[in-house]
């Protein structure tokens, strides 16, 4: 025993080691994430259009430009909307999904993994391209099948409201086969007794999933839920950009899309700064509020 | 006393329903690559063309530079895939078996980064890239993608199954921190390197974002950015042509998985990304 001790504390006496382990890992960080971040905040404060030489201070305007313009609003609203969707596709229906392979069904459990896994595995710029046409309104196969029963198909593209939704589908369908894997490995993780318990006492299913399934998995739902929004809305860029360029009239614009706009097409870097700024905090609440819920001793798997 | 079987059939029907919905457009994509423009808009409902046709491909092969850019995109993903990780290993190997001053604090931070949205640090790295003469060079893509939270993250959780003693056994016959890596960790958590690795590289293999700030002549395109250019809301008049772009794209990825499968689908559902 003394002698593992005086390993450990051999151990210890190298910890500089540590540092020069991180090291690597440190020097992207600091370059391209930490410095990054603090001369975002910095920029918020100017006026400045990436090419010019001087930049302009102007205090908090760029936010007050940003809180005031009704367009801003349109945006945040639809960043909600799009926020919305992700989570009833890509959290609950996932949940659900997971939920019922691992403890309803008997058979073809592998195969269902693997083939609601695979969408993950390509680009989100290929799915993009193949629903554009598979949902073409006119010559599309949906189209075509809709039209048999005398249904037209909305065009989509162009319309407010229906243009999020099928963006939001596009995203789905990427973003939902990651989501159910860690939903599922969750799940599987949870206790069999007490289910095998439960189903002894003949207790309906939803109440297996709502009082049994969720709370014990639900250190892991809150993660799923934090990246639902917070990698979902980074995803559905991808879809605007390569279809609607945030179109018709900013109606499928996010926050993401509107600050990559506001940088890199009207050379605004303090309005898209600021944009960032505030999205991000919207995001940290969100975190704030996940480690809120742990420390409340919410129940953790391991 | 009988435990009551659960009714499975209608949710069979749900997934398989599903499934159709997330593979169909793989189908459609691969059918239609291999129609010709008037096979494609007669027969959309027709998964298998009529006449097999690589002439899409060939538009593709004829019209941009698909072999550099297909080299492009491996280069890419290969080279940001090995260093995210040799540097992801590295790191967690710290933050495992190394007790140091504010190891908490940066593990912290550095996990948070994971919830920052890409728009935060867009500018300042396009602007550092410009700075260094990278813009429009795919050094410029791979430069800011050398390291990886989520990869930190996936490596330590694995390196912590492993039982300390182990290590601390290993310390005692006075092997080095080398040997203990190259000889106890990497072998035991082998799986979940090469599922990190796959998933790394097919990331970078989609990225799209990052890639199209940087990236102005198609000589250094990467496959996703030679898609777009087939891309109008419209329709166009290159639809089998996209489709043979598409088919080309996610053949790599797919073939990855569909190669690994079981092992990536037990890494993700047994170490568990929480």
């Amino acid at each position: 025993m003394s002698a593992l001790t005086a390993g450990v504390k051999r151990f210890n006496k190298e910890n500089w080691k540590a540092y020069f382990l991180l090291f690597p890992s440190l020097l992207i960080f600091a370059f391209f994430m930490f410095w990054p971040f603090i001369y975002t905040i910095y920029l918020s404060f100017f006026d400045w259009n990436m090419i010019s030489p001087t930049k302009e201070f102007v205090g908090f305007q760029n936010y007050i430009d940003i809180l005031t313009d009704p367009k801003s609003y349109k945006i945040f609203g639809n960043t909600f909307i799009y926020i919305a969707i992700l989570l009833v596709l890509n959290c609950v229906v996932p949940y659900v999904f997971a939920f019922v392979i691992d403890m309803v069904l008997k058979r073809f459990k592998g195969f269902y993994k693997g083939a609601l896994f695979m969408p993950a595995f390509i680009s989100l710029v290929v799915g993009s391209i193949l629903f554009t046409w598979i949902l073409n309104p006119v010559s599309g196969p949906v189209a075509i099948i809709l039209g048999w029963f005398g249904l037209e198909m909305p065009i989509w593209s162009k319309m407010d409201g229906w243009v999020i939704f099928v963006l939001s589908l596009i995203t789905s369908w990427k973003v939902f086969g990651y989501n159910f894997i860690v939903l599922y490995a969750s799940i599987n993780g949870i206790s069999r007794e007490l289910i095998e318990a439960a189903r002894l006492d003949q207790v309906p299913l939803w109440r297996i999933f709502f009082q049994i399934v969720l709370p014990m998995s639900s250190a892991t739902g809150i993660y799923v839920f934090i990246i639902t929004i917070v990698q979902g809305l980074q995803y559905v860029f991808t879809p605007i950009k390569v279809i609607t360029q945030g179109g018709p009239n900013y109606a499928s614009s996010n926050a993401i899309y509107h600050a990559y706009h506001e940088a890199f097409v009207l050379y605004r870097t303090g309005h898209s700064a600021a944009l960032s700024i505030l999205t991000m905090v919207i995001f940290l609440v969100l975190l704030l509020i996940e480690i809120k819920f742990v420390e409340r001793g919410i129940y953790y798997e391991n | 006393m009988k435990i009551k079987r659960f009714v499975s059939i209608p949710w069979h029907l749900i997934f398989i329903a599903t499934i159709f919905i997330l593979i169909f457009p793989i189908i459609f994509a691969v059918g239609s690559s291999f129609k010709s423009l008037q096979d494609a808009y007669n027969n959309v409902l027709n998964i298998i063309p009529i006449q097999p046709t690589l002439e899409n491909y060939q538009t593709f092969f004829d019209s941009l530079p698909a072999i550099q850019i297909t080299v492009n995109t491996f280069i890419i993903a290969a080279v940001v895939t090995i260093f995210k990780v040799i540097t992801s290993f590295l790191a967690a190997y710290a933050f495992v078996y190394f007790q140091f001053r504010g190891k908490t604090v940066l593990y912290f931070v550095l996990i948070s980064t994971i919830f920052i949205p890409f728009t935060v640090t867009m500018i300042p790295n396009y602007l550092i890239i410009s700075k260094i003469g990278l813009t429009d060079s795919i050094w410029g893509v791979i430069l800011p993608q050398l390291a990886d939270a989520l990869g930190i993250f996936l490596m330590r959780q694995s390196m912590k199954t492993i039982p300390m003693s182990l290590i601390e056994v290993a310390r005692l016959d006075n092997l080095s921190h080398v040997q203990i890596m190259r000889d106890i960790v990497l072998p035991l958590i082998k799986p979940a390197v090469t599922s990190t690795g796959i998933w790394f590289f097919i990331s970078s293999w989609n990225e799209y974002v990052w890639p199209v700030l940087i990236l102005k002549t198609t000589d250094n395109f990467t496959l996703p950015l030679a898609l777009q250019m087939y891309i109008s809301s419209e329709g166009g008049t290159n639809f089998t042509v996209a489709m043979a772009v598409s088919v080309i794209t996610m053949i790599i990825p797919l073939a990855l998985y569909l190669a690994f499968q079981r092992y990536i689908v037990g890494t993700f559902t047994s170490s568990g990304i929480k």
